[in-house]
């Protein structure tokens, strides 16, 4: 009977499309806003998921998320070095510093600090130079974005000599990133230099970046740091969560993308359940003939569901093509807002299971008519 | 040998008037191999007896024995496979499914029973072709007339050979020659020892094909004549 729903369900075109466009724009809206809010809530922690290297974050107890960083004394990195259970520990420096152009054009930029002596929390992907390139006098790294807001129509390109904190610096290479939260644009350096940069009379460091020793917890070992240091320490992944809870609680974003996920949400829900309601109710005559022959209502609900199953999967595979095409556009972009942004294969599934959900949902509520339509309405003309 | 038998058969609905009693208390018989019409103006409880004789009516008194089954007796789930298998229905609006051809349409009570498709439709196509639409196996019923499509639909009642076919006002909705056809093909192709065939209509023009003819008045059956006297008294 499978067949006969089907064949019901397509020779009705104008409903069929119908349906499989308001899964598809439901599919579509859910997918692409969770996966924007979520691309955003990973920009805000960009210095995190940039450091693949370390697996433990250390910081003044008052930090509360990763770009607002409280400073500490250089000696803090000997005293994280000196756990039990830390590999390696090395200074991290983050500020805001101002750069300004041969041309005189000024521009607040994210200084970021890496180890002068292994090079830890350098830029994870180049464009243009090498790592190793940092190495050389006043040299620093600039992402692709960054560089195209402060040379807007020019090529990505080194040699270019700039003044940080009043303080010569030649771009040496062009790295690619995707966006942070605050926007600006990310220049990478030395520590030392970054602090003569940002016009520091100490030699403050920001974070200590440390490695668990193997087959440690990074978790435990942050612990650890913490009971012995009075300091805060955090896993990678405890401090992208702790960063995140904070953009989540001040930021208002959860709100923003939230209402536009839930009217994602409730347009599907509506639109989907509205003209799955009208088609059941359109072919109630239909399904009462079945009934009278004596079709069960069991077999009535199996081709039903049937029915709902497929057009949810063809209008979330409709939706999510679209939504996955946006990205594919976007995403490999160098500059601008939406670089970077992918979709996260559990958004990926989870979109379509809550999409098949939403629609046998649906059908169930649509259905209710069918199962307790009287089959002797067959013998009223 | 009797295929239906009813014996003071009653119902009342209810109304926002009171109760109305729509069948007082019916006696009807139907015997096997025979078409038996039931007649009476519009309101009498014609298809309110052949919706209650094939189960899709409920609460009824009295006792209704389809070959010996006492079809009020059987609960909600029972009936629907005995109607499946016992009952075949030709309804006034024909009432097939859109969106399938007529070999599809006829074969639904087949495959609803579990035959394969491809069995169902070649078994489906010998009895459209017996009525005359060999040529029209493949169309939608909007592509059919009105005579075509209810040819489909006595093929549909048919094609599972039931003991017991059912038909409500099957040539109202056609012309009189269209309907005399299908009235025709309907006398050659149901009539059989083993079947009881009972037809509901007002068309007095079409008391000729049948071999009893009961007469309804006001929720009772009031007389029952053999189809040649009716059509007689029909036509004058």
């Amino acid at each position: 009977m499978i067949r006969v729903a089907f064949k019901i369900l397509l020779h009705d075109t104008a409903k069929y499309l119908a349906l499989v466009m308001g899964i598809a724009f439901a599919t579509l809206l859910i997918s692409q806003q969770s996966a924007i809010f979520h691309s955003v809530m990973e920009s805000s922690v960009r210095d995190i998921i940039d450091v693949t290297e370390a697996d433990i974050w250390v910081m003044k107890p008052s930090v509360e998320t990763v770009d607002q960083p409280d400073q500490m004394a250089e000696l803090t990195v000997n005293r994280v070095r000196s756990t039990a259970g830390v590999e390696w520990a090395v200074a991290y420096y983050q500020a805001v510093a101002q750069l300004r152009t041969s041309t005189g054009q000024t521009k607040s930029v994210s200084l970021i600090g890496v180890d002068d002596s292994s090079l830890v929390g350098a830029p994870p992907t180049m464009l243009l130079g090498s790592l190793s390139d940092l190495r050389r006098p006043d040299a620093v790294i600039m992402d692709a974005a960054g560089f195209a807001s402060i040379f807007p129509g020019t090529a990505p390109r080194t040699g270019d000599i700039v003044e940080i904190g009043q303080r010569r610096a030649e771009i040496v290479g062009i790295s690619h990133t995707g966006p942070s939260w605050t926007g600006l644009p990310r220049v990478h350096t030395r520590r030392s230099l970054a602090v003569e940069f940002a016009r520091e009379t100490l030699n403050p460091v920001t974070y200590v970046l440390a490695r668990s020793a193997r087959g440690g917890s990074p978790e435990e070992v942050a612990s650890v740091i913490t009971q012995n240091t009075g300091l805060l320490a955090h896993s990678r992944a405890g401090f992208k969560a702790r960063s995140q809870e904070w953009v989540l609680n001040y930021s208002g974003v959860a709100e923003n993308f939230g209402i536009t996920i839930l009217m994602g949400v409730v347009i599907g829900v509506a639109i989907v359940g509205q003209t799955f309601y009208m088609f059941s109710v359109e072919n109630l005559r239909q399904f009462a003939a079945l009934k009278a022959i004596g079709v069960s209502n069991g077999r009535i609900l199996g081709m039903i569901s049937s029915q709902a199953l497929f057009v949810s999967v063809v209008g979330y595979c409709l939706g999510i093509g679209v939504a996955s095409l946006f990205f594919a556009v976007f995403s490999p972009q160098l500059t601008g807002g939406l670089r970077g942004m992918f979709m996260d294969p559990v958004i990926f599934v989870g979109t379509g299971v809550f999409i098949v959900f939403v629609t046998l949902l649906s059908c169930v509520i649509s259905v209710r008519r069918v199962l307790t339509v009287d089959p002797a309405v067959v013998f009223r003309s | 040998m009797h295929g239906v038998v009813c014996h003071q058969v009653a119902i009342e609905f209810s109304t926002g008037a009171g109760p109305i009693r729509v069948l007082k208390g019916v006696d009807f018989e139907a015997p096997a191999g025979q078409l038996t019409m039931l007649v009476g103006p519009s309101g009498c409880g014609k298809t309110t007896l052949i919706s209650i004789i094939a189960g899709l009516l409920r609460g009824a008194t009295g006792s209704v024995r389809v070959f010996g089954e006492e079809v009020t007796k059987l609960s909600g789930a029972d009936l629907v496979p005995f109607r499946l298998a016992n009952i075949g229905f030709i309804f006034q609006q024909y009432n097939l499914l859109s969106g399938l051809n007529a070999a599809e349409n006829a074969a639904i009570p087949l495959v609803a029973s579990g035959m394969p498709w491809p069995a169902a439709l070649r078994r489906a196509g010998t009895l459209l072709s017996k009525l005359g639409l060999d040529q029209h196996l493949d169309k939608l019923p909007r592509q059919l007339s009105g005579g075509q499509q209810q040819r489909v639909a006595i093929a549909r009642a048919l094609v599972h050979e039931p003991r017991l076919l059912l038909c409500d006002e099957p040539t109202a909705a056609l012309d009189g020659k269209s309907g005399q056809a299908v009235m025709g093909l309907l006398r050659e192709l149901a009539v059989h020892p083993d079947r009881t065939a009972i037809v509901v209509t007002h068309d007095p023009r079409v008391y000729t094909y049948a071999d009893r003819v009961a007469h309804m008045e006001d929720g009772l059956l009031t007389k029952v004549e053999d189809g040649t006297s009716a059509a007689h008294a029909g036509a004058h």
